[in-house]
């Protein structure tokens, strides 16, 4: 029978995934550099903080040989800011902006939950390292319960508007979806992924008449077009 | 549609009401007339694989028989639709609905229906999630359940899609608590 994993990444695998980011940590006792399959890791002198990847931080904060100094968009004010972005407007907050040098492009590289990273956006990771956080190292964080009641609700009103924008799916219309983050995409996945594959087997019967007539009128123009869409199907 | 796809198979036993254009010869058992034959201009509810092949044969330039739209795509049922697409049991019409309105439409051109489905199909996904993430328990429990119950087969797949991967989600959380 076929693999009974759905499409895509579990939960797990993105909170795997996710223990790649850096965050900073601010050591208490001394560590000699560690010679990773990822690179060596910066030698950890006590009161100097440090970036260090997230699974290695929880893992020296939970036999207390360091404190993770929480990234700035996981305080209560930025969080605060960032809800009502979210409730004001149809679409989804920013994204941290891309680095100006060129080599780190893609999440686990991008300094986007160390201690300079922007206060003001949610990075990709936001939701597996803020609840992996707030497990571990809810002490490092100024107000934690304040902070997990707004995430919820940040949650919650994400949620929704990927729900929502199931409701204006049409052939020629698209959702914009920049900004949503990994967990949210491996949760909404499997419905969108299916209302879109609804709606295209129950227009392929209009879908095909419409490009026949398209090929009647416009003859060689829209053939190059239509082809295209040919390729998309698959 | 794959040829080893359990729902594909049980849509193409879908009734279809067709009216043959021609007399067909022997083949009166079709109509509860064995050994006679079928005369010209019969309604006949034919099952869709049958009606399928048979709508797009020609003889002599002419169709062989005529498709008409089931009774589950009737204006009754497409007006319900546009009203409340919320309210219609879409099950008790047919359990393979969307599925079987799909293969009918790619034999019949009839626009207004496919948009009329479509617009349905979008607004009842919409509840569906909501339903999905809030249900404790099986789909019979809640203020859900008259809804629920209505789903076709597409729409079943959908709620156990988004049920599921939300309580993946959930499930995750509840071990990382746990874990500490």
């Amino acid at each position: 029978m076929a693999l009974t994993l759905p499409p895509g990444l579990t939960p797990p695998e993105v909170a795997f995934l996710c223990e790649m980011e850096l965050v900073t940590v601010i050591p208490r006792q001394r560590l000699e550099g560690l010679q990773l399959l990822g690179g060596p890791t910066v030698p950890l002198i006590p009161p100097h903080r440090t970036p260090l990847p997230l699974w290695l931080a929880l893992l020296l904060k939970r036999q207390n040989r360091a404190n993770i100094f929480p990234p700035p968009w996981l305080s209560p004010s930025s969080l605060d800011a960032i809800l009502q972005l979210e409730t004001s407007s149809p679409e989804f907050s920013d994204t941290p902006p891309l680095p100006r040098s060129t080599t780190p492009v893609s999440p686990p590289f991008l300094p986007s939950a160390t201690a300079d990273a922007p206060p003001d956006a949610l990075p990709y990771h936001w939701l597996e390292l803020s609840t992996l956080l707030l497990e571990a190292a809810s002490d490092d964080i100024p107000s934690a319960d304040h902070v997990r009641r707004l995430l919820r609700d940040l949650r919650e009103v994400r949620m929704a508007k990927l729900r929502a924008g199931v409701e204006v799916l049409e052939g020629g219309r698209e959702v914009k979806m920049n900004g949503v983050g990994a967990m949210e995409v491996s949760e909404g996945r499997a419905f969108i992924g299916g209302v879109v594959d609804g709606l295209r087997k129950l227009g392929a019967g209009r879908e095909i008449s419409r490009r026949e007539r398209e090929g009647e009128e416009g003859g060689l123009g829209t053939g190059g077009e239509g082809d295209n869409e040919d390729d998309m199907e698959y | 549609m794959s040829y080893y796809s359990i729902s594909a198979i049980l849509t193409s036993a879908q009734k279809v009401p067709c009216t043959f254009d021609l007399p067909i010869p022997n083949r009166g058992f079709l109509d509860d007339n064995p050994g006679g034959d079928i005369a010209a201009h019969t309604p006949l509810p034919l099952p869709l694989y049958l009606a399928e092949l048979l709508a797009v044969q020609q003889l002599d330039n002419r169709p062989l028989l005529t498709l008409d739209l089931p009774s589950s795509l009737q204006p009754r049922v497409l007006n319900a639709l546009k009203a409340d697409a919320k309210s219609v049991d879409l099950r008790g019409q047919e359990v393979y609905f969307f599925e079987g309105a799909a293969r009918v439409l790619e034999l019949l051109e009839e626009e207004e229906v496919g948009d009329g489905l479509c617009e349905a199909f979008k607004k009842r996904a919409a509840e569906i999630a909501d339903h999905a993430r809030n249900a404790r328990g099986g789909t019979s429990s809640g203020e859900g359940g008259e809804f629920l119950r209505g789903l076709d087969e597409w729409e079943r797949g959908l709620f156990r899609a988004a049920h599921d991967s939300s309580k993946a989600v959930r499930m995750w959380m509840g071990e990382v608590k746990g874990a500490k």
